[in-house]
């Protein structure tokens, strides 16, 4: 017997309809979301609303008012109140009361318990942080889904254990800005973070691809993700996906 | 006698003839590209169809042939 309209009363009713989704085995995921900036409200907002059910969120950055064109979970009273991921995890969980949503104040540098987690989303704005998290996805084989986002473009890449990584596909371009972001004052090191044109359509766009790359893989469907990076041009709105080739030079993948 | 190719820019639309040697790199391609569209300091990648190529890989190594058309793309860092 059934109730009538029972399929109302299901949260997840609509996202089963679809057949390869497994909203148990995505409740069971554990999600590090690094970065609690534009990306990572758009990217937590969508985790939430997809099912995953135990998320980490890992920031060490207070909330500014320029903030506040992209991020949906970010109120002017929070500027210079609030630690951006204390603020995200408290207002993402209004959305659904049965998900554990964890903030820890700290760098992506700073975390150390990497093999904790089944998954991690990539929502850094720099390449050092980037090839930090890419590091440790490789040697702790997590499937890590990347996303960046300039004006309006963007790029979603999925990094699964024993396919190609992040700096499988970086060249000198890369390393020569990330360079740039270092300056010696004579007092030590200061990590600049050029104000890059940013706006919520690519971020959304990005953020929601890289969750539904998340969705795949939580639902055992490593098989239909993007092969291997997906570049997002808002202006035409193409999206043009590009294999990328495992570098056996690349120091992820030396011992393999 | 070396490889003429089509080098695409994604951002401005617009494209450059190059001459290449079987010897230079992926990485002298997207650098000279970047160069004379004077473009900003950024991260950029260069494809081909729908691979993305590898930057250490020279000419005759990433398979670059007579009028390939190749797209200099950039790498988004923002989040």
């Amino acid at each position: 017997m059934i109730r009538a309209k029972e399929y109302d009363m299901d949260r997840f009713d609509r996202s089963k309809r679809i057949d390869w989704v497994n909203i148990d085995k995505i409740g069971r995921a554990r999600c590090l979301v690094v970065g609690a900036g534009a990306l990572g409200n758009e990217a937590v907002k969508c985790l939430v609303l997809s099912g995953f059910r135990d998320i980490t969120i890992a920031d060490n950055d207070s909330v500014v008012t320029s903030n506040l064109n992209r991020c949906v979970f970010f109120r002017g009273s929070d500027v210079k109140e609030g630690m951006k991921s204390d603020i995200l995890a408290m207002r993402a969980s209004e959305l659904d009361h049965e998900v554990t949503i964890t903030p820890r104040r700290t760098l992506a540098q700073d975390i150390g318990d990497w093999d904790e987690f089944s998954m991690i989303l990539g929502c850094v704005d720099n390449i050092s942080a980037r090839l930090h998290v890419n590091a440790h996805a490789c040697y702790h084989r997590i499937p890590y889904v990347d996303g960046g986002t300039d004006g309006m473009y963007g790029k979603v890449q999925v990094v699964l254990p024993d396919g190609p990584c992040l700096q499988c596909s970086m060249n000198r371009s890369h390393y020569g800005i990330a360079e740039t972001r270092f300056s010696c004052t004579g007092n030590g090191s200061v990590f600049y973070v050029p104000k890059m044109a940013a706006e919520i359509t690519t971020t959304s766009a990005i953020a929601a691809m890289q969750i539904r790359e998340a969705v795949k893989i939580a639902s055992g469907r490593e098989d239909i993700c993007i092969r291997n990076a997906a570049f997002y041009d808002g202006m035409s709105g193409e999206t043009i996906v590009l294999e990328i080739k495992k570098d056996d030079r690349c120091a992820n993948h030396e011992e393999e | 006698m070396g490889i003429h190719v089509l080098v695409k820019n994604a951002t401005l639309g617009a494209t450059l003839k190059m001459d290449l040697g079987p010897k230079e790199t992926v990485y002298d391609i997207i650098e000279s590209a970047a160069e004379f569209w004077k473009k900003d300091p950024r991260a950029y990648v260069l494809r081909k169809g729908k691979s993305l190529l590898r930057a250490t890989d020279t000419v005759m190594e990433a398979n670059i042939l007579n009028d390939d058309v190749l797209e200099l793309l950039p790498d988004p860092e923002g989040g």
